[in-house]
Order: structure tokens, then C-alpha cells, then sequence
């Protein structure tokens, strides 16, 4: 098939149509309904594959908090076809082959990835099709994996940073699933029966909640009959995917809170309540976080780094389905008050209010935006990572316009949106204030044996 | 594109004064990675002063003679490009990338700021605020304080691998003058051991000329020997404890002192001997046993850590509730034991070499990866035809030369093992 005979709505292979395309990214829809996006690579001889399932902690509520992430790390359990009693595990398989693997969890969406070399494709593809629905979520298996999940989970309570997150999210959103973080709560984590999980993969894991993406250097034709061959056997699901329905109503009012734990250094974060990623005041609102921390020049860098108040400061507005944060977050230089530190930033963000900002900084914030999209496409694993989180907050368009929506903001609308968003009734603050460890640490020494 | 060998892709020019530039045309996508590195790290810090050798990389970045750190961080920015200098144990290594039309423009910051430092007091007195609050927020972490302390009962004062402990490192990086930091410049840099790799969509004979106009006349210097001999196994295993309070997760180090080096001739079969064991928390021994089927790990890896001019430490390292930190170390230790005693399995050594073969085709998808590779034959003078025949290399490691890998750089009886976290649980 040659790049003429794609014509929108054709069959080009069994149960495949191909649907649309644009800027190199072409997308085709399986009869099952799973959307299959391709992208041909010049870089040689290696080929992504990722499966993007529209299923993230968004979906968990409470009982089940982190229950998505749970089935992703039981993802990797075995079927009946990979397995590590007949040798063919999963890990296993993929180690053999030089696989760069993972899947990860987030509040939209949950990926299984792999960047091979290009002729084990196939092999990836008979994979992911496989525990789309066919994987054991076995009794004995969640047993251990739950203390490894556990595990993951104090990793991050040791980090004051994550926990900080963790609590200001928790605290903005009251009703909305982002109230709870990926990883989940403690308990359920610990509790989840795993009957929970199996309904979990049998109301998500299905070909038409789920987005195949494939990048790099492979023949398309031959690619198409391999993903006909394996994914298209898989039937629809026999019932609707579940919407989530919960909204986050306005916040009325100011929430602040104190994390009082052990540490070194203190830690200020301001979240104001942003829309979702498809909103048109996304891409001032992400051109404003940038201008005010990404680079040395930056408003609140200048103002906090370099003034010697902070060690660093980062802004960041989430992009997801749904209302996300607009967070800012200072690490304090060991012996600078919080309050000095929010009043600065309060400060600057009222200057922006009232004077808007320069066109030199809107350009450069700009700029690195084109950048980071074309650094983006380096390697077929970073623009399959690219266009799934796309795919998981919109749709693989809204990566081809992000670039020219950022280009056309005006620093007018920097300032509208600084205006209308970054209100003291849309604030939610969060300080860590680290107390002195109890006491000299203990080096106990023990000689001889090591047990 | 496929049979093109590295030795006929790659422009490999060594300038009169000794820097040495290679570049390798990709046009997968219009960007370009710029890789340096100069032989400056704190190996060379004076035993009274550690942290000078980072803090002179760090300050490079800051101000040169023609224009401030702001400006300089301007003309960057406003082309989206990047450009990190940082200072490690060896070297000081720059990394920058730029869309392939302004890697003119990355190059001349990057040349201008090796070249004509100005080391601006004031931007001095900051650095070194943000380095000790830095400094300070790293001994939060666990692992971080597991390793130092693991580092600091391992080596000699003298040895690169010497953990100077926080507070006096500290004290050093306070203590620290602009004289110091010029002394110490002049002393080190040079282009005598300057290594410069550009790779993406770019013309070599273009990046070349560049190149040689913009470095050609930069004094060679003196370049710094690395002579430090192999470090002696020790001794009888021991066991400390760091106990941290508010940290629900425990880190522990194990290991003893490496002696394995890159430009060793059983490199390649002591990759495999570890890797075996322990390269991968989700295929390796360690992780298929303490992870997947005992469930006492997040995370369970095995490495030589840093394996350049000079030998460092083999370690494992793992994360646990603490309730389990004695059951994971008794497991580990004996999966190592086992390990030694049996030696690796054929089926092992088959996955291990083409998983490596595979993994390399992987990592050339990626101007970094590319550029990685390049400067690592040539930091080691492996040569560019070690990129070439490197799978084959690989492919040709026998059962024996890793079962003698094995015997010769893994000791389960010689483990120093160091536990940082809410340990013993109260």
C-alpha cells in the first residue's frame, strides 16, 4: 500500500479502517474499536510499541484506591501463553530480546511500553495482545506483589516533596478522584481483595478502551496484518466503559495546611485550580508556568534562586482530562521563613495580574515549547510517550497543535488568565516544615557476622 | 543507512592541542545533542578542600569575561536550547541540545564558557548557598545516605571513591574563595583532554570547522594523570546502621570494593557475571527471587558502580519495609552465595548476551544514546571500531570467562552491608 491508497475509511488490512492522519501520525480503528496510531521513524532498526489503556487512578475510589496501579504490576504475572513455568515470562522474554520495557500508572491512564529491535515487533505485538485478556491475577501472586507495591509506596513517604504533592492535591480536590494519589492510600493498597482487581481488568482491559501506538522503523503493511492478526481476534467489550462523572465544584476559599516531619529543609507549594487539558486557557496558562520558572531568566527563578531564598523553585500546570493544578513549588534555602517565601511568589504573581508580562519572555517561554516538541521526538519510545499522553488527556491532534496554539497566545491572555485563575479563593497552600531528627543517629557497629 | 559501520559514520578529528572532536550525522529529527567532557572531576579536589572541582564546573555556566550568567542563559533560551556543565568523580561533562540549526549557537556558549570563565564573586557566594542547601536536602534521602556511608567505610581518604563526610564537605564548599576556584581552573582545564561529540541532524564538515575555529587556540594544559592502584578486597564483613526517623522505607547497600575497570579484558564477561545476578530488578536472580517471588522489594539491583580509569565498588542495593530488613538481607545474601557457588547457568548466559545486543541496537535510537556511546571508547580509548564489533565481542564470552568473573569480583563473604531508614522499627 502505497502513502496514495490511504484514503479515510477504507479497510487496508482485516478489521482495520484507516481513519485519519496528519503531520506523519496516522490512525486506523480496529472493528473491535481499538484505535491503532502509527508513526514511521527514520531512525533505524528500532521500533516502540505502546498500549495505552484509558484507565487511571481516576477511576478508583475509595476501598480501591491504587488498584490501577496494582493490576499493572500483576500485568506482569504471566497468561497462559507467557509464563515462567514454561520459560516464557514476561520479563523474561522481553530481557532476551533487549527490550527497554515498563508500563507505568497515572491519574488518566495506565502504558505498557517497549523499544526493541525492529524485527522482534512481532513479538511485542503477540505480547500486549495477549494480557489484554488473558492475564492470571492469581491469589498467591498479589500476596507478594502487594508488599512490593507497598514497598514502592514508602519510597515515596520518604521524599518530603511527594508527600507535600500528595496532600495539597488531596486537599484541592475534595470530591474529584484526583484526591488520592496514584499509588493509593496505605490501606487499600494493603487490603484490596484481589477479586477487586480481576473486576477492575474485566471492566477496563478491553481493545476499545485502549489506544496501540506503534513508532519507529517498520514496514507498515506487514505491521498492520500483525496487529490484525493479534489484537483483532480480541472481541469489544460486552458492556459500556464506565464514565467517571464526578466533578470538582469551585473551591470557595483559601485551604492551607502544615506537614510537620522529620527533615532538612522546608518547602512552600501554592495550587491554584486549572482546566483540563482540551480547554483553550491550557496553553496560557502552561506558557505563564514556564515564564516563571524554567530557566535561569525566569520571573520567580531571579526572584527566589537568585535572590537567595530558595535552593530551587519549579511551576508546572497538569495537562489531564480533567481540572488539574497549577503548582508552584519552592525549596527553601536552610533558614528562610515559609511566609518570606510566599509572599514573594504571592507578590510576583499580582505583579503579572496588574502589568502583565514582556513579549522577550513570552517568545522565549514560546520557544522552548517548540524545543522540547521536537526533543520530544528523539528516539521512538519518547514520541510513543509523547503522543500517549496526548491520547490519554485529549487525543493525538492535540500534541500536532500544541505548538501552533502556544505560538498564537498573546501576553494579553497571559494576563486574563493570571487574572481569572490565580485567586485567593482557588488557592490551596502547603508548607513542610522539617523538625530536627530525634536526637545523633545511631552507627551501630556490628563486627563479624553479616547476616 | 543499516550497514553503515560507526568508524565510516563517525568524523573523528583530533585537533594540535589535543581536543578531540566526533561527530556523527543522524537525521532521524532536526536536533542536535552536544556531548563534552574534560578530564577536571573531584579525583583532583585537594584533600582540604572538597567540592572545589564541582563548584568550578558549576560556576563555568555563571559569567565569562564577555557576559553575564543571565546573558548567556538569554541567547540559550531564546532558541529553546539546553546546556548542563556538572562536575563528577572523573570528569566534567557537559551536555546540551539545541534544533540542529542553532548548534552553532550551543557550541559558541559552550566554548565560551570553558574557555573565558570570569567566576563573578557574587554568583560564587550564591552557588555555594544553593550547593550546601542542596547538600542539606540530600542527606533526607536514604539512599543517598546509605551509599555515602557505604563509600566512607570502604576507601582510603586518598582514594576517588572517598565519601567525604556532609558536614565537612560542607565547610569546605563554605570555606570556598573565587581564588580558589580560579587556582583551580587554571591548573586543570585545558584542551589537552577536552572531548567534544556532536550527533544529530548536522553536517560534520560544518561542525568541524566550528569546532576548529572555535577551539583550535585554546592552550593545551596540563592534563591530570589518574594513578591510583586496585583497591584491596577487605577484610571480614561488618554491618552499620543509620537510623532515620519519618523514613517508612529503608535503604540498604551491600558490597565490597570492585576491581573492575572499563578498559579491562574480562570487562565484557564481568558485565555479564553481574548482570546475571542482578543488572535488572525484573528478569535478573536478585529480583526474580527477592521481588517477584518473595515480595520483599520495590527494588533490588546489582552493579559495579562507575566502572572508568579506576575500579569502584561492586554493590547491591534494595529497598524494604522495615520489617523486612533482615529477611531480604539473609535472601540476598544467600542468592549471592548460591550464585558464586553454582556459577551462571547456559540458559543465563545466552539471555544476557543478547539481551545486551539487543539493548545496544536500542539505545542508538536516541541522539543521547548515540552520543553516550561515542564518548565512552573514546574517554577509554577503546576506539570507534569497538562500537562495531562490540556485539560480536559480547556474543564471544564464554561459560568460563564469566564463571572466572564471578570468582574473581563477587565475594558474599567480604560484604559491607549499611542500612539507612526508620530501622530497627520501634
Amino acid at each position: 500500500m502505497t502513502d496514495r491508497e490511504l484514503v479515510e475509511g477504507r479497510e487496508v488490512a482485516e478489521g482495520i479502517v484507516f481513519t485519519d492522519q496528519e503531520g506523519g501520525i496516522e490512525e486506523y480503528r480496529l472493528s473491535n474499536g481499538m484505535k491503532l496510531l502509527l508513526v514511521q521513524q527514520r531512525t533505524p532498526r528500532v521500533v516502540a510499541l505502546m498500549v495505552l489503556y484509558h484507565v487511571g487512578s481516576r477511576n478508583e475510589a475509595v476501598g480501591h484506591t491504587g488498584a490501577t496501579h496494582l493490576l499493572e504490576h500483576m500485568m506482569f504475572k504471566g497468561t497462559p501463553t507467557f509464563n515462567r513455568e514454561r520459560g516464557t515470562q514476561i520479563a523474561a522474554i522481553l530481557k532476551r530480546i533487549g527490550a527497554h520495557f515498563n508500563a507505568t500508572t497515572w491519574y488518566d491512564r495506565t502504558n505498557y511500553f517497549e523499544a526493541v529491535p525492529a524485527e522482534q515487533l512481532e513479538l511485542v505485538i503477540h505480547l500486549e495482545a495477549d494480557r489484554m485478556r488473558n492475564s492470571w491475577i492469581r491469589d498467591e501472586d498479589r500476596e507478594s506483589e502487594r508488599i512490593v507495591v507497598r514497598n514502592e509506596l514508602e519510597r515515596g513517604e520518604n521524599d518530603p516533596l511527594r508527600v507535600l504533592d500528595q496532600h495539597a492535591w488531596a486537599i484541592a480536590f475534595r470530591e474529584h478522584p484526583y484526591h488520592h494519589p496514584t499509588i493509593g492510600w496505605r490501606s487499600d493498597v494493603e487490603n484490596v481483595p484481589t477479586a477487586r482487581l480481576r473486576e477492575f481488568y474485566h471492566t477496563f482491559y478491553w481493545p476499545n478502551n485502549a489506544t496501540t501506538i506503534i513508532v519507529g522503523d517498520f514496514d507498515r503493511q506487514h505491521t498492520l496484518g500483525l496487529v490484525a492478526r493479534y489484537f483483532g481476534q480480541i472481541p469489544r467489550s460486552p458492556h459500556p466503559i464506565p464514565e467517571v462523572y464526578t466533578k470538582e465544584p469551585p473551591q470557595q476559599g483559601e485551604r492551607r495546611f502544615h506537614l510537620r516531619r522529620a527533615g532538612e529543609v522546608g518547602i512552600v507549594q501554592l495550587c491554584y485550580h486549572t482546566p483540563e487539558a482540551r480547554h483553550p486557557d491550557i496553553y496560557p496558562l502552561a506558557l505563564l508556568s514556564r515564564l516563571l520558572t524554567e530557566g535561569v531568566t525566569t520571573r520567580l527563578y531571579q526572584r527566589l534562586v537568585d535572590a537567595g531564598l530558595a535552593i530551587s523553585v519549579q511551576a508546572h500546570v497538569t495537562e489531564f482530562r480533567d481540572p488539574g493544578l497549577l503548582e508552584i513549588t519552592a525549596v527553601l534555602r536552610p533558614g528562610v521563613e515559609h511566609q518570606r517565601v510566599e509572599e514573594e511568589i504571592i507578590d510576583e504573581l499580582e505583579n503579572i495580574k496588574a502589568k502583565g508580562v514582556r513579549q522577550d519572555e513570552l517568545v522565549r517561554a514560546q520557544r522552548k515549547v517548540e524545543a522540547d516538541v521536537y526533543f520530544a521526538r528523539d528516539g521512538a519510545l519518547n514520541y510513543a510517550f509523547a503522543l500517549g499522553e496526548s491520547e490519554s488527556s485529549a487525543d493525538w491532534r492535540w500534541f500536532l497543535e500544541y505548538v501552533p496554539r502556544i505560538q498564537r497566545v498573546t501576553p494579553d491572555e497571559i494576563r486574563r488568565v493570571a487574572n481569572q485563575y490565580l485567586l485567593r479563593d482557588n488557592l490551596t497552600v502547603g508548607w513542610f516544615v522539617p523538625l530536627p531528627a530525634s536526637g545523633p543517629e545511631s552507627h551501630q557497629l556490628a563486627e563479624g557476622e553479616n547476616r | 543507512m543499516i550497514d553503515k559501520t560507526f568508524v565510516e559514520r563517525t568524523q573523528r578529528v583530533r585537533l594540535p592541542n589535543g581536543v578531540t572532536l566526533l561527530v556523527y550525522e543522524n537525521p532521524a529529527n532536526p536536533t542536535v545533542h552536544v556531548s563534552g567532557a574534560l578530564r577536571a572531576g573531584s579525583f583532583l579536589d585537594p584533600q582540604n578542600q572538597p567540592g572545589l572541582a564541582q563548584i568550578t564546573a558549576s560556576m563555568l555556566m555563571r559569567g565569562t569575561r564577555r557576559r553575564t550568567k543571565v546573558e548567556i542563559a538569554r541567547d540559550l533560551e531564546d532558541v529553546g536550547a539546553e546546556l548542563n556543565i556538572s562536575g563528577n568523580r572523573f570528569l566534567v561533562r557537559a551536555s546540551g541540545q539545541a534544533l540542529s540549526k542553532d548548534a552553532p549557537r550551543l557550541l559558541a556558549n559552550l566554548v565560551e564558557v570553558l574557555r573565558e570563565p570570569a567566576f563573578p564573586e557574587d554568583e560564587l557566594t550564591r552557588l555555594k548557598q544553593q550547593v550546601v542547601g542542596q547538600l542539606r536536602r540530600q542527606q533526607e534521602q536514604t539512599q543517598v545516605r546509605a551509599l555515602e556511608r557505604f563509600l566512607q567505610l570502604t576507601y582510603d581518604r586518598t582514594h576517588p571513591f572517598y565519601q567525604v563526610p556532609i558536614e565537612e564537605r560542607i565547610a569546605s564548599v563554605e570555606a570556598l574563595t573565587v581564588d580558589d576556584v580560579a587556582a583551580f581552573y587554571a591548573q586543570h582545564y585545558g584542551a589537552a583532554t577536552l572531548i567534544v561529540i556532536v550527533v544529530g541532524d548536522i553536517q560534520s564538515a560544518a561542525i568541524e570547522g566550528i569546532v576548529t575555529e572555535l577551539l583550535g587556540d585554546w592552550t593545551p594544559g596540563q592534563p591530570a594523570e589518574i594513578a591510583v592502584g586496585r583497591t584491596e578486597p577487605r577484610r571480614e564483613p561488618r554491618r552499620e546502621i543509620i537510623t532515620m526517623r519519618d523514613k517508612p522505607n529503608v535503604d540498604i547497600v551491600l558490597g565490597h570494593p570492585g576491581q573492575l575497570r572499563r578498559t579491562d579484558p574480562d570487562y565484557y564477561a564481568a558485565y555479564i557475571a553481574n548482570a546475571a545476578l542482578g543488572h535488572s530488578t525484573l528478569s535478573s536472580r536478585l529480583g526474580l527471587r527477592v521481588r517477584d517471588e518473595e515480595g520483599l522489594t520495590y527494588g533490588i539491583v546489582s552493579r559495579f558502580l562507575d566502572p572508568g580509569l579506576v575500579d569502584g565498588p561492586w554493590l547491591v542495593s534494595l529497598t524494604v519495609n522495615p520489617e523486612n530488613v533482615d529477611r531480604a538481607i539473609d535472601s540476598t545474601v544467600n542468592i549471592i552465595t548460591s550464585y558464586v557457588e553454582e556459577g551462571i547457568t547456559e540458559r543465563e548466559l545466552e539471555d544476557e548476551k543478547s539481551s545486551f545486543v539487543g539493548s545496544f541496537i536500542v539505545s542508538l535510537g536516541t541522539n543521547a544514546g548515540i552520543a553516550g556511546h561515542l564518548l565512552s571508547v573514546e574517554v577509554y580509548g577503546l576506539g570507534i571500531e569497538h562500537l562495531d564489533v562490540l556485539p560480536e565481542l559480547v556474543k564471544s564470552v564464554t561459560r568460563d570467562e564469566v564463571n572466572a568473573a564471578i570468582a574473581k569480583y563477587i565475594h558474599p563473604e567480604q560484604l559491607l552491608t549499611v542500612i539507612a531508614g526508620e530501622y530497627p522499627p520501634e
